[in-house]
């Protein structure tokens, strides 16, 4: 291996957080779905992918930058997932968890095709003025983006966060995803909340995408890599904790990082397969507690 | 003395509540012993800790000798631990000749090909199944469900037994029918441990009986004896002379509490002189059972309801078939002089039903506070605030910690926050469903205190109670139900003097 | 109660029986198709590969998805350890039914090794886990030494002719289904059914509940990587992306569920439906599979025993009117 370079692995380990808190947004929705739907939505990845080709498409047709787009690409995740869920997961969610878990398997199939068929299995990538720009920080030099990227996505959690914990919304979500039963008696419309959320994850995972795709080239078929990858940080950070899926975002960042620095860029997203897989077998809970309060 | 089954202090807590609390039981051999005590004393899960499937935070098991406190499941079922479950689980999709099988093939003693299918053959005989043993188990109603149990459970060829409520839900012919096939199992199986809250059973089959309370013992003696114990008869009924002494009426306080609840409780938006609530011959049946038979029953405005029976008997069923939350086979219920049946429970809520749940069903993920707004949500904003500082003023616990978890209470100041959430959506009719289970005497005193405030501003409530003496000292007109009919129905004082009120608890 | 068991099996209402009669069929069907290549052209000998290979797979899959209620979305790692053990160990000369062997044998020491992490997981989590799983072993095969990378790895030996294919795929199916029908006699196949229903009830009933979900899922993973190994001659070099990839696991879902889960004739049932509408939209691949995405989500929505079982039920409710 390497000799250990101080400043290299400063590097590393820094970088590593900033992405990693940047990806945080592509997963900050799924364990409210989760939380909310018992809903294991494995097209997930690919409601992250449509979001970067919607920013890809607006800057090749509109010339809008990919940044400037996030408000308008949120809305389209919220729209296209709306009606999913509403006309296509709501109505089998009485034959059981295992009727909607494969019924957006089958969906993400049907995505990831409809992808290839009408944007190309090229591999494409989102520009932006500051794409190869740097920041130094002493010694330490950090893509100016992922800065960009980790300030927007801590905004939009700490936002998300405040939605949850401090509205209306957010208190019927909290009641739906705890007794759903109870919640429907005491007189929350748990449909439309399950609606909500699964929209609203939509529109997050949309944006989320849009900043990986700032970082890195994407193709048709990333979705179930963004997926895992998305699943690794909700478990982390413990399932339903907002601000916790931020932190477990920065914490997988960094142990991809150091993964591929210590075996080779190849391992970035191994090493995050294997320690899911590891953390679910041990805590499938999460290791950050998830607190009462959320 | 040499036990075939010994329990050590054991304890088993589900996060602050003790359901076994340091309890200990020994089983003789060729004993059979009656477990009885009131909902939520314990006795489940003393079943589920000898049988292996919960596992205590202190204490021991011993079979044989042997610490067993360690064994998987699997290994106990081996060893000769068999147990039926009170609401019976049978492998839905599998033949009853192959529930059997599965457990006839994975006991303790070997059974060779040639062996195996007389053995599952006689037991099927012997439990009358032997006309449904190609039927899916699934298909089955609720008598052969609970057969089917009893022969999974002799197919281990099992030394213990352990019977779990097999006595609920059942008919007395039925009832009498089971009592006979347990006494007929005397001789092959060396012990058994029956829980049973059908006195029948217990009275014909049981040697011992031990009576317990809030995870204690009571008492464990002869079962002649503790039968006759009035200690025993108080515990199912309460005792009404000795709650009178203890509540205090405190008049002002009571005006207090009358006026804030002027602002949470609606008037009915109908003519008047017609019931406010009609159930018509409804019928609930889920998976093969039928927890409702024809149930019809009315509430007329401002009237308190109380809706009394045993463990089993449809209570809770009925109380979630009014909140939208069961689907009705058949039969309609109409409100305020609309059919709510194929209404969504938040719709139900809206039009002026609340419900106080079972189990209280507090959020602890909502802070009380948010727990009391969610029960109000379709208020509006000035409306909500006018309300939330009511129910504060009815119960000012909740307001000193109202920033609190929900779940964070004590169990009767939780019961008073499920009574505050339900007053928060200002109902014309309140369902309370055993509202005074799991919780001490005193706080008993206290929410039932509160409930009386909340009968004098007029409102109308059903009052669904396994406790008998409070809901009637409530009640203006109650009901029995028994194996999801009514069975019995009158003013309080009639019913109290009605002999047929104790059987039908006691059977 | 329910530990995350198929729902989309609970109407199911015939129960699984196996007699002599079922491998009769077996052995009646196994000679006509036997027979097959004497009379169809290369081009119908390679769909009726696929069917077989498709149809065993599903069958294999069933194994523990259908009857133990252990639903994994990781059959490409299985899949794909069976296509580079044939490739590495043919490549090392030793014979093709000692490579089928150590196919096998690999793939059932993989679930041993992965089972303590994977069995803590019920339900959902247990589908994520396996969904990873496979996703890890795809991205160790590109990066790791010793499997060739992304390029893969070229069989040395001559690759055999299309009918040798279709016979030595057809013999693979007749193994896997006599193997599941003999599971199906055996007394593991209450075990596994009961797990499947309620996990804890089996456990009280002296079912040791762990072993059971490893047998199913090795024996699954064993059969899935048998037909992998074959694959692998098929193709004659093995890459990642094919023989780790998730098309695996999409064809093997797709055809379980269109089919009937947890019946024994689905699996070729939705072979055959799979195949053939493959074979009709060839030109246009992607649309080939978001079609069958399309209908995989009507299948799960309005016929959620698959199309077998929705006939059988159909035929039963006839019979009992008649």
């Amino acid at each position: 291996m390497n000799s250990i370079d101080p400043v290299g692995l400063a590097n590393t380990v820094l970088g590593g957080a900033l992405l990693g808190g940047l990806i945080a947004l592509s997963a900050v929705g799924l364990s409210l779905v989760l939380g909310v739907m018992k809903l294991v939505n494995l097209m997930h990845g690919q409601i992250v992918v449509l979001g970067a080709y919607a920013a890809f498409y607006l800057a090749a047709f509109w010339g809008i930058s990919p940044l400037l787009a996030l408000p308008i690409v949120f809305v389209l995740g919220f729209a296209f997932t709306a009606p999913v869920e509403k006309f296509i997961l709501a109505p089998v969610a009485k034959h059981g968890e295992e009727a909607g878990l494969l019924t957006t398997f089958a969906l993400a199939i049907i995505l990831e095709n409809l992808f290839i068929r009408f944007f190309s299995g090229d591999s494409r990538s989102l520009d932006t003025a500051f794409s190869r720009e740097t920041i130094a920080i002493g010694p330490i030099n950090l893509p100016t983006i992922y800065l960009i990227g980790f300030a927007i996505s801590l905004t939009v959690c700490l936002a998300v966060w405040m939605l949850v914990t401090r509205t209306s919304f957010g208190r019927s979500l909290r009641a739906s995803s705890e007794d759903p039963i109870s919640a429907a008696i005491v007189g929350i419309h748990v449909s439309r909340v399950r609606w909500g959320t699964f929209a609203l994850n939509g529109g997050l995972a949309s944006m989320g995408g849009v900043l990986i795709a700032l970082c890195f080239s994407f193709t048709p078929s990333s979705g179930s890599e963004y997926l895992l990858t998305a699943f690794a940080i909700i478990v982390l950070g413990g399932l339903g904790n907002i601000m916790g899926t931020f932190v477990g975002g920065i914490a997988l960042g960094v142990i991809q990082s150091l993964g591929a620095y210590f075996f080779g860029d190849g391992y970035r997203t191994f090493v995050g397969l294997v320690m899911l897989i590891i953390l679910l077998a041990i805590a499938p809970n999460g290791i950050l507690k998830r607190r009462r309060s959320l | 003395m040499t036990a075939v089954l010994q329990l050590e202090s054991i304890t088993k807590s589900y996060g602050g509540v003790r359901a076994l609390d340091s309890l200990s039981l020994h089983v003789a051999p060729g004993e059979v012993l009656g477990v009885i005590g009131p909902n939520g004393a314990g006795k489940s899960t003393l079943i589920g800790v000898i049988g292996g499937a919960l596992t205590p935070n202190s204490g021991t098991v011993t079979f044989d000798g042997r610490d067993i406190s360690t064994l998987s499941s699997a290994d106990r079922a081996r060893l000769g631990i068999g147990r039926t479950y009170q609401i019976p689980r049978p492998f839905t999709r599998m033949t009853v000749a192959d529930n059997v099988r599965l457990a006839a093939t994975n006991s303790g003693h070997h059974l060779s090909h040639r062996e195996l299918e007389p053995f599952v053959a006689g037991i099927l005989e012997r439990l009358g199944l032997t006309p449904f043993a190609e039927e899916v188990a699934g298909k089955l109603p609720l008598l052969r469900r609970k057969r089917l149990e009893l022969a999974r459970a002799l197919a281990l060829k099992p030394r213990v037994l352990l019977l779990d409520e097999i006595g609920a839900g059942l008919v007395r012919s039925e009832t009498e029918e089971l009592i006979s096939i347990i006494q007929s199992l005397r001789t092959e199986v060396e012990s058994m441990v029956l829980i049973e809250h059908v006195m029948d059973v217990i009275s014909q089959c049981c040697d011992r009986t031990a009576v317990l309370d809030f995870g204690k013992m009571v008492t464990v003696d002869e079962t002649p004896k503790v039968l006759a114990d009035p200690v025993v008869a108080s515990l199912y009924l309460g005792s009404v002379a000795e709650s009178a002494d203890t509540i205090v009426v405190d008049e002002s306080k009571r005006a207090a509490i009358r006026a804030s609840l002027t602002s949470l409780v609606s008037a009915p938006n109908m003519a008047s002189g017609t019931p406010l609530l009609t159930v018509d011959d409804v019928w609930v049946r889920y998976g093969g059972l039928n927890a409702l038979k024809g149930v019809s029953l009315s509430v007329n405005p401002g009237e308190c309801i109380a809706l009394l029976g045993a463990n089993g008997a449809g209570k809770t069923t009925m109380a979630r078939s009014l909140a939208g939350a069961v689907p009705l086979t058949s039969g309609t219920i109409s409100f305020a002089g609309k059919s709510i049946a194929g209404l969504r429970p938040d719709e139900v809520t809206a039009l002026g039903i609340a419900q106080c749940m079972e189990g209280r069903k507090i959020f602890g993920t909502l802070s009380i506070e948010e727990n009391l707004i969610a029960g109000g949500l379709d208020a509006r904003k000035h409306v909500k605030a006018e309300r939330l500082e009511a129910v504060y003023s009815i119960f000012p616990i909740l307001k000193q910690r109202r920033k609190n978890s929900g779940t964070a209470l004590s169990g009767g100041q939780q019961q008073m926050l499920a009574i505050g959430r339900a007053l928060m959506s200002a109902p014309t009719l309140l369902v309370f469903d055993e509202i005074s289970l799991g919780l001490s005497p005193i706080a008993v005193d206290e929410v039932y205190e509160a409930l009386g405030a909340i009968r004098d501003s007029g409102v109308s409530m059903i009052v669904v109670e396994q406790s008998v003496d409070r809901a009637l000292g409530l009640a203006d007109r109650a009901m029995v139900l028994g194996q999801g009919e009514i069975t019995l129905e009158g003013k309080p004082a009639e019913l109290l003097a009605d002999a047929r009120l104790l059987a039908s608890y006691l059977g | 109660m329910k530990n995350g068991i198929s729902i989309l099996l609970s109407r199911i209402a015939t129960p699984t029986r196996v007699g002599p009669r079922d491998f009769i069929i077996v052995a009646v069907l196994a000679a006509i198709a036997f027979a097959v290549p004497y009379f169809a052209g290369t081009y119908q000998q390679e769909v009726g590969f696929r069917i077989l290979q498709l149809g065993a797979l599903a069958a294999a899959w069933n194994i523990a998805a259908g009857y133990t209620g252990l639903v994994s979305l990781g059959s490409a790692a299985f899949f794909g350890i069976g296509v580079y053990t044939m490739a590495m160990a043919s490549n090392a000369g030793l014979p093709l039914v000692l490579c089928v062997v150590l196919a096998a044998v690999v793939a059932g020491l993989f679930a041993l090794i992965v089972s303590p992490a994977l069995f803590r997981l019920r339900g959902l989590y247990f589908t994520v886990g396996t969904l990873a799983l496979a996703e890890a072993m795809r991205i160790f095969v590109v990066n790791s030494p010793w499997f060739g990378g992304q390029a893969g790895i070229f069989l040395t030996a001559k690759a055999p002719k299309a009918y040798d294919l279709y016979w030595i795929a057809l013999l693979v199916a007749v193994i896997v289904v006599v193997g599941v029908l003999l599971l199906l006699r055996s007394r593991w196949s209450y075990r596994m059914q009961a797990v499947r229903d309620d996990e804890d009830v089996a456990s009280q009933l002296g079912v040791r509940t762990y072993r059971t979900k490893l047998w199913a899922f090795g024996l699954s993973g064993a059969f899935i990587a048998i037909i992998g190994s074959i694959q692998a001659l098929n193709q004659g070099i093995v890459q990642p992306n094919g023989g780790f990839g998730m098309s695996w696991t999409i064809d093997i879902v797709s055809v379980a569920i269109i089919g009937g889960m947890g019946t024994k004739v689905g699996p070729w049932v939705g072979a055959v439906f799979i195949v053939l509408l493959g074979e009709f939209l060839i030109q246009f691949p992607e649309i080939h599979l978001a079609v069958v995405g399309v209908v995989l989500v009507l299948v799960i929505r309005f016929m959620p025993n698959g199309i077998w079982g929705t006939l059988t039920l159909a035929l039963q409710k006839k019979r009992n009117f008649s």
